[in-house]
């Protein structure tokens, strides 16, 4: 009887050793080499998705976003030319004025390729500040972050991520 | 008797499943092992460790260098123009083993692959090997200062670069056709114009060389 017993837990012993080292492997229909596609966003804006301000009143938005793990985009002032910084681009529609827009200066980093080479990055989550004043009223900001992505080994085209904020001026 | 067989038999199954899973797992942790140690040794690190507010940047290597799916494909036909102007068009190319990077001049780790092509461009150009460097910083075609501006740009830096070999102009445009997600992408057409190896991302110089070996049709 204790010999019987001692079956299943074997046996599920033997499937808690094997389901890691086979989730682990390259199955035949996982394919894609991990790369984010083309269009894929690698900046994520976080919140807020709506702000409730006093009209006419300057007022503060702390816009937060995140850069996806592993990657890094260049600041808002890459420090060479060559570089695309990331910019915010916010159309001024009846209603609303953005008077400025800071953004945190980056970390240092630089490829050990190129010492003399400095890069001023953003990685994880950063916060860009905004200043406006509003009028009366709901108004839609359509804000577009334009950045560019790289890792260690790879860099992606500029992409644009959109910015929908919802304000609310009373 | 029929209880103990079936003991038995459970716990031999239990015996081999226990030893596959071992054997599966030792030959993925050591081809992790291998890839590593094949990856490029290149991790941005920063400047001031101490000084930083932000998490260092992740080193994980083990996307680079996946192949693209036009392997064993022929290479899409494109025609460009180089820095002079001159139209260059792949079909030309046919006959020789020929490399194509695509690369851009805010991508860092392109600017670590260049100078291994020029090294191999050099090294192997008594074997017929061509190389073109496929140039996707944008071009603003509407504003013909701005465009003056953009291709001076691109010739400043290929000539900093000391690169030794073509350098074509708005490679984006080609970018659908060769499948792009990412730079550099590196693609190893043999002279009959067919794919035979490509690249994402920086890879080894001595994986760089071998896909050019396989390019000229030479084991590697």
């Amino acid at each position: 009887m204790r010999r019987l017993t001692l079956a299943p837990v074997l046996l599920a012993a033997c499937a808690a050793l094997l389901a890691p080292a086979l989730s682990a492997q390259k199955l035949p229909w996982q394919t894609g080499n991990g790369q984010p596609g083309m269009n894929a966003q690698l900046v994520h804006f976080l919140y807020p998705q709506q702000v409730t301000l006093r009209a006419g009143k300057p007022a503060t938005i702390l816009l937060h976003f995140r850069v996806e793990q592993g990657l890094h985009i260049n600041s808002h002032t890459p420090p060479a030319k060559s570089l695309i910084g990331t910019d915010l681009k916010v159309p001024n529609p009846e209603g609303f004025t953005v008077t400025a827009l800071d953004f945190p200066p980056g970390a240092a980093y630089a490829f050990p390729a190129f010492p003399s080479e400095k890069l001023s990055v953003y990685t994880g989550e950063f916060v860009v500040t905004m200043h406006l004043t509003a009028q009366p009223g709901n108004h839609l900001l359509q804000g577009m972050l334009r950045y560019q992505a790289c890792d260690t080994n790879t860099c992606f085209p500029p992409r644009n991520a959109t910015v929908p904020i919802d304000i609310v001026a009373q | 008797m029929r209880r103990n067989l079936f003991v038995l038999a459970a716990m031999t199954l239990a015996l081999a499943l226990m030893v596959t899973a071992g054997v599966v797992n030792f030959l993925h942790r050591r081809a992790g092992q291998r890839a590593r140690m094949r990856g490029p040794q290149l991790t941005l690190v920063p400047e001031n460790a101490s000084g930083s507010a932000n998490p260092p940047v992740a080193t994980d290597t083990s996307d680079a260098g996946a192949p693209t799916p036009l392997e064993g494909k022929p290479a899409p036909a494109f025609t460009l123009v180089d820095l002079s102007g001159k139209k260059v068009s792949l079909e030309s190319y046919r006959g020789h083993p020929l490399v194509v990077d695509f690369w851009a001049t805010w991508c860092g780790p392109c600017k670590v692959e260049i100078p291994w092509f020029e090294k191999l461009h050099d090294q192997y150009a008594g074997q017929g090997l061509e190389i073109l460097g496929l140039s996707t910083d944008d071009l603003d075609k509407d504003d013909p200062a701005r465009l003056f501006t953009e291709k001076r740009d691109i010739a400043d830096f290929a000539q900093k670069m000391h690169m030794n070999y073509p350098v074509l102009l708005n490679g984006e445009s080609v970018e659908d056709a060769y499948g792009l997600e990412a730079y550099p992408t590196t693609f190893y057409i043999d002279r009959t114009g067919k794919v035979v190896a490509s690249t994402v991302g920086l890879v080894p110089l001595d994986e760089i060389e071998s896909d050019i070996k396989k390019a000229m049709g030479a084991a590697s």
